[in-house]
């Protein structure tokens, strides 16, 4: 059994459609997250699994149930939100408990759910303390202690990480995994997060402008992005793009022709956008691999690695590459190399990837 | 500002002080003449007669001035707490204010909160603009209207009551109707309006609490006294305190317009006897003793409310 299923999912506020017909499978305790350009949908999109938002057209199941009429209390789901949306009047623990009371939990076990979610996220010592007087990360911690005091069938979280700052992001994106593999209940995580979609997946769903446009595992999206904007959305820096043309041999950019993986028989002549990540570059020759002349014009040290700015040609390209405790060796090079296998070819007018 | 900022500023002589506020005034002038109508209104309107609050203790004829009448002490106030009428119109003032507190405080909230409720907008704002038009008529016209509307032979109310059989009765002269009238119409009149202030706050709620609460389960109604009302409790706060504020200041145009001797019994406050000792009798000195009299015990009130409500909420005025 599916944990959510999105069936054809339409959403339009008046005449204005946000949401085109969304397809998803979400499985029982796989962790998805929705990642796009802000304003394609995500939250539209989750509001609507959460029962917060009407479903204009399309079928939503939550454990195989069709819920598309169920209020948001028989949802059996927990949301947790961007502001964290804490009551302000009320401490750590009765905030935690709210959910329970409303349900009408008995006291005792509510008493002991809070005890042991608290001990969970770190909190015991917090529980008198009002909202405002927590810090930010102590905040996002008890929002997802209210969800998870739940026992929900499912999480849903809406950015619930981009109001703190990069170094507690990183801290509660690894905490936020950590649960996820100890309480093994399905979530549904949005955010705008290219690095949180990479790291806390285990199934990214990559929207734009209303439409899924691709799902996949984080390497596979990685390694194998199905077009265009897949490719220039994850990944950082963004892969390099470059106008070309398929030959017999390879494809060809500004007369230097790139070996490509694949059978390329039946695309020559074809216009492409060639695309290269910035990491699939090395600096020794090796086998398989084509040179790209390059001048380079700027390195910038990142630590254990080093951007490379560069022309190619009329293109300006960024290589990523290791530092090996110096940049020395960096500010002379002339030549990347980068196998067949790492070249990605899109359609030039459609921006699909070429099936080679 | 910070402890440090204060001792450091302390610390500086009198000529440094002096150049830093001119420096400040420099700087700010703008603010200041912003300000500037409002200081000019309080001085002229509020502090400059506060001057001749001494012919409280004073024997004051019209025709010696405030200068020359002789000081008298307390003579005036022994005089007001040996006169029934007095004592009759303290404790009017307090039954008035105290029950318009009881009933007429709670009324906006719950206007609020039933408005909050509506989803229809147009339902809403309809029924928005009717409770608030009451609160642009002028006193005399809502005095005519309650007048009329408690007239024992044309009045709607006694021909409500003659559909049931009942007597007529002539409401405005039984002093055990005054009060009921009087806050009822206070009520009707101000209640609307004063839900605005309820409305914004209600407004300012951060609208994912309720969604939060929708998805965990709440209904309208806990929604409404677990997230709403809590919201707006300092602001709730902040009214109370500014009402006990002016639990002195009874609408005594509405009064006046309202009582007669019939009902003086239950009718006469301060004001009212301020108005009839010092403006029909003439009697500027104990007329001004009880205005004083009412403003110090209304700067207690106000005093009180706030230091006991910055104890218990951690909200106050200032
Ligand atoms: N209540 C609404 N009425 C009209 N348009 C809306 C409403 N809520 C969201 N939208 C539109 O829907 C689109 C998707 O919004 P949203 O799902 O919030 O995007 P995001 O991916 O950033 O979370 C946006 O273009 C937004 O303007
Ligand atoms: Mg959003």
């Amino acid at each position: 059994m599916s944990g959510v299923l999105l069936q054809n999912i339409v959403k339009a506020y008046g005449a204005a459609q946000v949401v085109h017909g969304i397809n998803l499978t979400v499985q029982e305790k796989e962790f998805v997250v929705l990642v796009g350009p802000s304003g394609c949908g995500k939250s539209t999109t989750l509001r609507m699994i959460a029962g917060l938002e009407e479903i204009t057209e399309g079928q939503l199941s939550i454990y195989g149930k069709v819920v598309n009429r169920i209020a948001p209390k028989d949802r059996d789901v927990a949301m947790v939100f961007q502001n964290y949306a804490l009551y302000p009047h009320l401490n750590v623990a009765d905030n935690m408990a709210f959910g329970l009371r409303i349900r009408k939990m008995p006291k005792p076990e509510i008493k002991q759910q809070i005890k042991n979610v608290a001990e969970i996220l770190e909190l015991t010592d917090y529980l008198e303390r009002r909202p405002a007087d927590l810090s930010g990360g102590q905040r996002q911690r008890v929002a997802m202690g209210r969800a998870i005091v739940r026992h929900p069938k499912v999480f849903l979280f809406d950015e619930p990480l981009s109001n703190l700052d990069a170094k507690l992001r990183t801290q509660m994106r690894a905490e936020i995994r950590r649960l996820h593999n100890r309480l093994g209940v399905t979530s549904i995580y949005v955010t705008h997060d290219q690095v949180e979609a990479m790291t806390l997946a285990d199934r990214i769903v990559v929207m734009n402008d209303g439409r899924i446009e691709q799902v996949g595992t984080p390497m596979e999206l990685f390694m194998n992005p199905a077009n265009i904007f897949v490719a220039g959305f994850l990944g950082s820096p963004p892969m390099n793009q470059m106008p070309g043309t398929v030959t017999e041999k390879g494809v060809e950019i500004d007369g230097i022709i790139i070996a490509v993986s694949g059978n390329l028989s039946a695309q020559v002549g074809r216009k492409v956008i060639v695309g290269i990540r910035p990491e699939h570059v090395s600096l020794q020759k090796e086998k398989g691999t084509t040179a790209l002349p390059i001048n380079l014009d700027l390195v910038e040290p990142l630590g254990s690695e080093a951007l490379l700015h560069a022309q190619f040609g009329a293109h300006q390209l960024v290589f990523k590459t290791e530092t090996q405790g110096s940049i020395d060796h960096l500010s002379d090079v002339s030549e990347v190399y980068v196998h067949a296998s790492m070249v990605k070819l899109f359609d030039a007018e459609t921006g699909e990837a070429l099936p080679l | 500002m910070s402890n440090n900022d204060t001792v450091y500023i302390n610390q500086k002589s009198f000529k440094e002080k002096l150049v830093w506020l001119l420096d400040h005034f420099k700087r700010e002038w703008q603010i200041y003449v912003m300000l500037a109508p409002m200081i000019i209104w309080f001085l002229v309107f509020l502090y400059k007669p506060m001057y001749g609050l001494q012919i409280a203790f004073k024997d004051y004829s019209i025709f010696r001035g405030i200068e020359a009448s002789p000081w008298v002490g307390l003579e005036h106030f022994n005089d007001l707490f040996s006169n029934s009428q007095f004592l009759r119109a303290i404790k009017n003032t307090f039954l008035i204010s105290f029950y318009s507190l009881i009933f007429g405080f709670p009324v906006p909230i719950l206007l609020a909160l039933m408005f909050n409720e509506i989803i229809n907008a147009v339902f809403k704002r309809s029924a928005q603009t009717i409770v608030y038009l009451p609160h642009f008529i002028s006193t005399v016209i809502i005095a005519g209207i309650v007048i009329t509307a408690f007239s024992p032979s044309a009045g709607i109310v006694n021909t409500v009551l003659s559909w049931f059989g009942l007597d007529s009765v002539y409401f405005l002269t039984k002093a055990e109707w005054f009060r009921p009238i009087f806050i009822g119409s206070g009520i009707w009149q101000e209640a609307g309006f004063s839900s605005i202030i309820f409305l914004a706050a209600i407004a300012g709620v951060n609208p994912s609490l309720y969604e939060s609460a929708v998805v965990d389960g709440a209904s309208r109604w806990q929604m409404m006294w677990k997230i709403t009302l809590p919201s707006i409790l300092p602001t709730i706060i902040i009214m109370l305190i500014i009402r006990i504020g002016n639990l002195m200041e009874v609408g005594f145009e509405l009064i006046i317009l309202l009582y007669q001797p019939a009902t003086y019994e239950t009718a006469d406050v301060i004001n009212t006897y301020i108005y009839r000792q010092g403006l029909q009798s003439g009697q500027y000195d104990l007329a001004a003793a009880a205005g004083f009299f009412n403003a110090v015990v209304a700067f207690v009130l106000v005093m009180a409310a706030n230091s006991i409500s910055k104890r218990f909420s951690r909200t106050s005025l200032w």
